[in-house]
């Protein structure tokens, strides 16, 4: 008896009881969209050629289906079947976890080797002596094949442009910092150049009365300085990095733009170029043709 | 009792006066920056005789009576703009000319807009100037006329006259870049290795502002730092603030450059310079230069970091004509239009120079390239310490 009245108080039961609750509450829903259409005049008998409005019809079949489905869920038996396999759910999620660990510790050894890999690149390449240049080689070696990771689905093309637009970001910032640092050094130099002249001009007791001579001998040295520096190999091509990172970079956020634009309805470059050189062409045969007259 | 080997005492009172000085500056400053300043550019007065697309053709009024009875056609670069040759009253090429009886005219090549990009060096020099020189031959009914070309200008003038050498009876040429294999110019270094068709493909034309920048990255030290600490030290004179806010408008009104010119410019000649090879090729014709057989007078300076001599001094033995000169100027390569010394010697000589070649061809002995000669112009340097000159046979 005991056991008997432990089950109809057990989850089985609860179930029975809340498919039934469920049903109850439904039903008077069900009879107050009918009284509804029959105020309004939209009674199965008013409808012509024979055909009820598409809501009440799939309202209908949907009332059906759930009172058909709530009496089998309300039968015990199936509750009990339904309670046993609820049991192996544990299992299952268990199984489901120990994949995903399995992932993600994979995935963390993959980046912890990864890891290895940019402090052993990073002694390689001699980070303290040249930082730029070693971040840079850093970036396209350990991090930019982060960013070429294929894009998936309907967006695919955006995300992919957008990516391509970061990274563009990254070279070109790079390349200004290091083109920027380039600059400076001209700066720092002449500093150290113009305390040893003064230390020199000291020592033979030559030190100029006059302050802006000291501004004339600093700037006569920065700009022999930069003469020095413009002439190198290392500043033509860290400006034409630069001026092609420039590009790059400008070139992406362009075609971008030109995506947003495209739902506007407004031209974009591209069509106005198009009819630019359509115009170009045009206008040269044009001179060409008066010219023949 | 001895002398402190630093005379500590001297330095500092030298200070005390500067930094008085300084504050008297910074008093009388605000009078002459808040008041009136006359900082017109190009106002001599002139007419807009012919237009096409964005290029306009201006006329001079003549200040005096016309002296030379074939006009002078001045083209300019590509690059900032013509008002460069007219940029304060009293020290402005252009005035001067007008002074020496010239008749002149000018080609303002205006702000090329995004439809403008696929104009190549053809369309300038075979379309614009050729157009312009057609329209100043038919008003005074010559057969040729007198050129004259300011730096990329100059290079376009070559350009024309060896593919037009009928239309011109004498060229000028100045701070014009021929040949492009030095490493004397910064900007012949930096352009070497320049992706040019990356930067074309993405700007569609070059704006100004980058090439501004460029420009003033060639001295840093100077163009960035001590002219401005010029004018600190020169604010509180209203003469000088004029003439230094005259040159910042110049410097700072850059046009775009036609990207497909720029295209051209930079892969024919900086980086495999073939005008001087005459193996370019423009408008599907090849630039032989040896079809320039008129009058050439070829002026640069010896400063010039843009376009060094050595871009400029070669052409003279590679043209076709026997009457060529090369003058090189103690000059830089704006002080040459700018400077007042080279203001009092640069214009009457062109002129005398033109004058002596368009007179009357029948007195006009063409000289070559002699050592009498050569003697001549150094004495003419003597008396004239601005001017130095060279020649180059």
């Amino acid at each position: 008896m005991t056991d008997k009245s432990q089950e109809k108080t057990g989850p089985e039961t609860f179930f029975a009881d809340w498919m039934k609750m469920t049903t109850e509450l439904w039903d008077p829903m069900a009879w107050m969209w009918s009284a509804f259409h029959k105020t309004t005049g939209m009674t199965p008998d008013s409808i012509k050629d024979g055909k009820r409005p598409r809501m009440q019809e799939s309202w209908d079949t949907a009332q059906k289906t759930w009172q058909a489905f709530s009496q089998v869920m309300s039968e015990p038996e199936t509750m009990e079947t339904l309670l046993k396999g609820a049991g192996m759910l544990p299992e299952i999620f268990l199984k489901t976890a120990q994949t995903g660990s399995k992932t993600f510790v994979n995935f963390q050894k993959q980046w912890l080797e990864g890891t290895g890999k940019l402090q052993e690149s990073a002694r390689t390449y001699n980070i303290e002596e040249d930082a730029f240049k070693a971040w840079t080689q850093l970036y396209e070696q350990e991090f930019r094949k982060f960013f070429k990771i294929p894009q998936l689905g309907l967006t695919r093309f955006y995300q992919e442009k957008m990516i391509r637009s970061m990274d563009k970001f990254n070279i070109y910032q790079t390349a200004v910092t290091e083109f920027s640092r380039l600059l400076l050094l001209p700066m720092e130099q002449s500093f150290q150049v113009l305390q040893e002249k003064l230390t020199e001009l000291a020592d033979k007791g030559d030190l100029p009365e006059d302050s802006k001579k000291y501004y004339q001998i600093w700037i006569k040295i920065l700009e022999g300085q930069y003469m020095i520096l413009l002439q190198s190999s290392e500043y033509t091509q860290s400006l034409n990095k630069t001026l092609n990172a420039m590009s790059e970079f400008s070139a992406v956020k362009k075609e971008i733009l030109q995506d947003f634009l495209n739902m506007l309805p407004v031209p974009t470059h591209k069509e106005m170029d198009d009819l630019y050189k359509e115009i170009y062409l045009l206008k040269k045969r044009i001179k060409e043709l008066e010219k023949k007259k | 009792m001895t002398q402190p080997r630093i005379a500590i005492d001297l330095i500092l009172s030298k200070l005390a006066e500067d930094a008085e000085k300084a504050r008297t500056r910074a008093e009388k400053a605000p009078e002459v920056l808040l008041g009136p300043l006359e900082t017109e550019i190009a106002t001599t007065p002139c007419d807009i005789v012919y237009e096409e697309d964005r290029v306009k053709l201006k006329h001079y009024t003549p200040a005096t009576k016309i002296q030379l009875n074939r006009p002078l056609l001045l083209v300019y670069a590509l690059i900032n703009r013509e008002t460069m040759l007219d940029l304060q009253p009293g020290k402005s090429v252009v005035q001067n000319f007008l002074q020496e009886g010239i008749d002149l005219y000018m080609i303002d090549w205006g702000y090329p807009t995004r439809k403008d990009r696929y104009l190549t060096i053809d369309d300038h020099v075979n379309g614009y100037i050729d157009n312009a020189v057609d329209f100043i031959l038919k008003k005074h009914n010559l057969d040729k006329i007198n050129l004259m070309g300011i730096c990329m200008g100059g290079t376009f003038c070559v350009i024309y006259s060896a593919l037009h050498p009928e239309k011109v009876q004498n060229l000028v040429l100045t701070v014009t870049p021929t040949h492009f294999e030095t490493n004397k110019g910064l900007l012949h270094i930096w352009m070497r290795d320049m992706d040019v068709d990356q930067i074309v493909d993405t700007y569609g034309n070059i704006p100004g502002d980058i090439m501004n920048l460029a420009f003033l990255l060639l001295n840093p030290a100077r163009l960035m730092i001590d002219k401005y600490v010029g004018f600190l030290e020169n604010m509180d004179n209203k003469n000088f603030v004029e003439n230094f806010v005259r040159m910042e408008k110049w410097i700072f009104d850059s046009p775009d450059v036609p990207g497909e010119t720029f295209r051209q410019f930079v892969r024919d000649c900086y980086q495999k310079n073939l005008l001087i090879q005459s193996k370019m090729e423009v408008g599907g014709q090849v630039v032989d230069l040896k079809k320039i057989t008129m009058p050439l007078l070829n002026y640069y300076g010896k400063y010039d970091h843009l376009v060094p001599p050595e871009a400029c001094e070669p052409l003279i033995s590679k043209v076709g004509s026997k009457d060529t000169e090369n003058v090189c100027l103690d000059t830089g390569h704006i002080g040459i239009y700018v400077s007042s010394k080279c203001q009092k010697e640069f214009v009457p000589r062109i002129a005398q120079w033109l004058k002596q070649r368009t007179a009357d061809k029948k007195k006009l002995k063409i000289k070559k390239t002699s050592r009498k000669k050569s003697v001549a112009i150094k004495k003419a340097t003597q008396t004239k310490p601005a001017l130095k000159t060279k020649k180059n046979k």
